[in-house]
This record gives C-alpha cells, sequence and structure tokens, in this order.
C-alpha cells in the first residue's frame, strides 16, 4: 500500500471552494488520500494507469477480464421449438433454462396438449367436435407422443460428412405407410439459412400422412376451400444469403 | 405502403404484448428483448463435401421496436454446445464474448462443468476477431478457422402476423396463400414476411471438422450427426 499527503491538492481545493462559496462543510480536518492499483490514475511507483511497480505487471493488467460464473438465460435448438409448442410464458421461460438431457421427459407431454390445442382451434372454426379433430401421424409415421418427445429434446442435427438438408420428404417406397426408412428421405443433417424450416415445422404437424392433410382443399368442389391451409406460410426468403463467410448478408 | 403498415401493425401487436415470433426470436418473457435474446442458429456444411462445419448463431433483433439491438453485451457468454456421444450432454463447447470492440472465441473444449452454469474456458484461446459495422470484418486463425461478429440481415422468414391470426383462432383459411415477392401491392390476399427489412447481430464460426472430432450420435435417419444447441450465459 502506498499513501502520499496531496497537500496542494487539498490547497487547490480550498481554494475552489472559497471561489465558489459553496456550502459550509469544508472543515480543516486533513485528508490524507490512498494510493490505489484502481484509482485511475498513474500515481505511486506505477509506470501505467493502475499497472505496474507494486500494482499487476501493464501487460497482464491490458489483458480483457475472462473470470466469473456465467449462468444460462436462454437456449435455441431446432427453429420454432420453444415458440410453437410451449402454451404460455411460464413453460417457455423454464425451457430456455433447462438442458436437453432432461427436456423430453419435462415438456413431452405440454408439447403434445399444445399440439392438440391448435388441432381444437381449427376442430371449432370447421365447425366440428374438437375431440373428433386430433394429429395424425405425419409422413414419418411419427404419433403425437413420440413426435413430440422428438421435438422436446430440443437439438439441431449437423452431420460433419453429408450435405446439409433440414429436411426433404421423400417417397413412400416401401409402402409402409410413411417415409421414415425410405431411401429417398435425406435430412436432419443440419439447417442453413436458406431452409425454409416453418413450412417444413407445419408439414409434420398439420400435414398428416401425406403431408398435405390441412392446405386449403376445396373438398365439395364449389371453388371455396373448405379446409384451412397450415401446411406452408406461403412466404420464401427475402433476405440475402452469400456463399462465402460469413455467408449471412450485409445489414439492411 | 407496405412498409409503414408493417410497422404500425408491429407496434400495435407489441402495445398489446402479442409476441409469438419464431425461429427463437423473442421468444419468452425471461429473455425477450434483451441484449442476451437468442433469435437464430444455424449449423450447416458450407459447400457439398467440405470438411468444415459453420455454426452461425444471431442474437437480438429489429423486427420489432424498443427490443435490444446493435450491441454484443460484455456481460453475455454466447455458448456453442455440442455432443458427440448421443447422450444430450455437451462434450465439446465453443465460446464467443466480447470485449472492447472484439469479439473473442474459446474451444472447441471440453467444459469445466456441463449444465446451466459455466466459465469460460481461459486456456482454450480460438481467435478473436474486430467487432464489424456495416462491413464483414472476417479473421482467419492459422488452423483454418474463420470468424465473424457483427450486424448481419435476419435471413429467417416467416409470416408471423398471419400465424398469430392462425393460432388465434381468427383465420378460418388459414395461412396466405403466396404472392409474387416483389410486388409492392399493399393487399391482405397473400402472404408477407414479416422479417423483410430486419437485422440481427449475428456470429459466424467456420472450423474444419477435425477440430470437432468424430461422433457417435445418430438421427432419426440413422446418419451420423453432432447433437447442438446455443446458450446465452449472463455474468454472476
Amino acid at each position: 500500500m502506498k499513501y502520499k499527503n496531496i497537500k496542494y491538492t487539498f490547497l487547490s481545493l480550498l481554494a475552489v471552494v472559497a471561489l465558489v462559496s459553496c456550502s459550509d462543510d469544508d472543515d480543516n480536518t486533513p485528508i490524507v488520500v490512498t494510493e490505489t492499483c484502481d484509482d485511475g490514475i498513474m500515481n505511486g511507483d506505477e509506470t501505467g494507469v493502475d499497472c505496474g511497480g507494486s500494482c499487476t505487471p501493464c501487460e497482464e493488467a491490458m489483458a480483457p477480464d475472462f473470470t466469473g460464473t456465467y449462468a444460462q438465460v436462454d437456449f435455441m435448438g431446432r427453429p420454432g421449438i420453444n415458440t410453437v409448442l410451449s402454451a404460455d410464458g411460464t413453460i417457455k421461460d423454464a425451457h430456455n433454462v433447462s438442458i436437453p438431457s432432461e427436456m423430453a421427459a419435462t415438456f413431452q407431454a405440454d408439447f403434445e396438449a399444445r399440439l392438440e390445442a391448435y388441432h381444437d382451434v381449427y376442430a371449432n372454426i370447421l365447425g366440428a367436435d374438437p375431440a373428433a379433430v386430433n394429429y395424425e401421424n405425419n409422413i414419418l409415421g411419427l404419433d403425437a407422443p413420440t413426435l413430440t418427445g422428438y421435438l422436446a429434446a430440443d437439438v439441431l442435427e449437423v452431420a460433419p460428412n453429408l450435405p446439409t438438408t433440414y429436411f426433404l420428404p421423400g417417397e413412400d417406397v416401401d409402402m409402409d405407410g410413411n417415409v421414415l426408412n425410405d431411401p429417398a428421405v435425406i435430412g436432419l443433417t443440419g439447417r442453413t439459412p436458406q431452409d425454409d424450416v416453418i413450412d417444413v415445422s407445419l408439414i409434420l404437424l398439420f400435414g398428416g400422412a401425406d403431408g398435405i392433410r390441412f392446405s386449403g382443399q376445396d373438398t365439395d368442389g364449389d371453388g371455396v376451400a373448405d379446409l384451412p391451409r397450415l401446411t406452408s406460410d406461403g412466404v420464401g426468403q427475402t433476405a440475402t444469403v452469400g456463399t462465402t463467410f460469413p455467408y449471412l448478408g450485409a445489414p439492411e | 405502403m407496405k412498409k409503414s403498415k408493417l410497422f404500425m401493425g408491429l407496434g400495435a401487436l407489441a402495445l398489446v404484448g402479442v409476441l409469438l415470433v419464431a425461429a427463437d426470436h423473442i421468444d419468452a418473457p425471461g429473455a425477450m428483448g434483451t441484449s442476451a435474446d437468442i433469435a437464430d442458429f444455424y449449423a450447416f456444411e458450407p459447400t457439398e463435401g467440405s470438411d468444415n462445419t459453420v455454426f452461425a448463431v444471431d442474437l437480438q433483433s429489429n423486427v420489432l421496436p424498443d427490443l435490444a439491438y446493435g450491441t454484443f453485451d460484455e456481460n453475455v457468454l454466447l455458448e456453442i454446445n455440442i455432443d458427440t456421444n448421443n447422450d444430450l450432454v455437451e462434450d465439446l463447447v465453443i465460446q464467443a464474448i466480447p470485449r472492447d470492440g472484439k469479439m473473442y472465441f474459446f474451444g472447441p473444449v471440453a467444459p469445466s462443468e456441463t449444465g446451466l452454469n459455466g466459465a469460460i474456458m481461459v486456456d482454450a484461446p480460438l481467435g478473436s476477431v474486430d467487432i464489424s459495422a456495416e462491413t464483414a470484418i472476417v479473421e482467419t486463425t492459422a488452423n483454418g478457422v474463420s470468424l465473424f461478429a457483427g450486424p448481419r440481415q435476419d435471413a429467417f422468414f416467416f409470416d408471423f402476423f398471419q400465424f398469430n391470426e392462425v393460432i388465434g383462432g381468427t383465420a378460418p383459411l388459414g395461412f396466405k396463400p403466396a404472392g409474387d415477392p416483389n410486388s409492392t401491392d399493399d393487399d391482405d390476399d397473400t402472404a408477407v414476411d414479416t422479417f423483410d427489412g430486419a437485422n440481427t447481430m449475428s456470429i459466424v464460426v467456420e472450423l474444419p471438422n477435425s477440430l470437432l472430432g468424430s461422433t457417435t450420435g445418430q438421427n432419426a435417419l440413422g446418419l451420423e450427426v453432432y447433437k447442438t444447441w446455443v446458450t446465452t450465459n449472463v455474468k454472476q
């Protein structure tokens, strides 16, 4: 520790006080100022501001501080999972401070209930019994508990040695009612900025076994759609994506 | 004009608190609109046959007014988590945190602890890059890693207004049909990309797969994959 009496500073302070005729607390108690390694000025035996001499060497002091504990506040794996399948703010917040190994057990039931609630929205609009309009096994052949359990374990898979395809449904070549193990199916190998992840998600959630269960069909041929359009949001990419690093386009 | 109408709509939605935006944009009350809010996450092979993997993370967004946007927060640590053995626990992390105009990267390295709390892996520096303004500044390290941090266009696309109508039960026809993407018509009959014109704060890392090693993870189709996710973490 280093001390010094800053007599001249004190005298000049008194002069300032006298000049501005300030408050009346300018008593005459002697002031002793402590030089420290964090007072923001170069003093004592320091060779730089608050470094060198008996303080931390200047080279070390200039290095950024990376110490401390950091606690998780937000989380993301696959796009849209928390947004679409968590029913309310409480579940969304809980999802953001959870870890993937515990997510399926924690969130699967909530996600399945949410998936059914979306179907009830359209049952009501169509004038049907909500209990009769339910999720139908999708193009992967997954039932509601399996699909929501898979999505609840919210990680983005990326294959190191395969082309990236978020999901591209193929044909049911082996005629087993789903495309899951058919050779034409590729996907789940990553996500590029160009992938239309919303349409893929909508197809898996509302498309049923053929992927087009609710896609604005005119079932009675009167020229007016009788089923809602739920398997595509109708938009393509508007942003610029390049072919070289950093890929994402310059800000607009 | 389409844009001004969009903006009024966004403002009205913000006022009534209807903020359901995917992919992960402003998704939950606890993280919504903060400097730590994750907007999006991409992981991909940059070109067919490449031995590199790219991780791109978008933080913050200006898609709605009054959101935190434009400055990386020195108290927010971004962590890219990579599971290489199929147990959904991170075996490797890549970390990024800003200090005084630079983004510092660490890893890929086994974290000192897994789960919700962690520390910066200072003994495994990957490199650093000046935080860009409009023009991208890219740093390429001796071991073939490319680094970037700065504002970028938000590549996400979604008719978010109509999504809210759909889930709210006020859109009997569901989503709108695709329109002419170059149309400037102000009509309500075709879909609109809510994220057209929005920007985000991006962090992009491209690295050789050799730095990540092999994986025994499998996807639902039986293909070998890394299982990855991103988190933001605030200094305690």
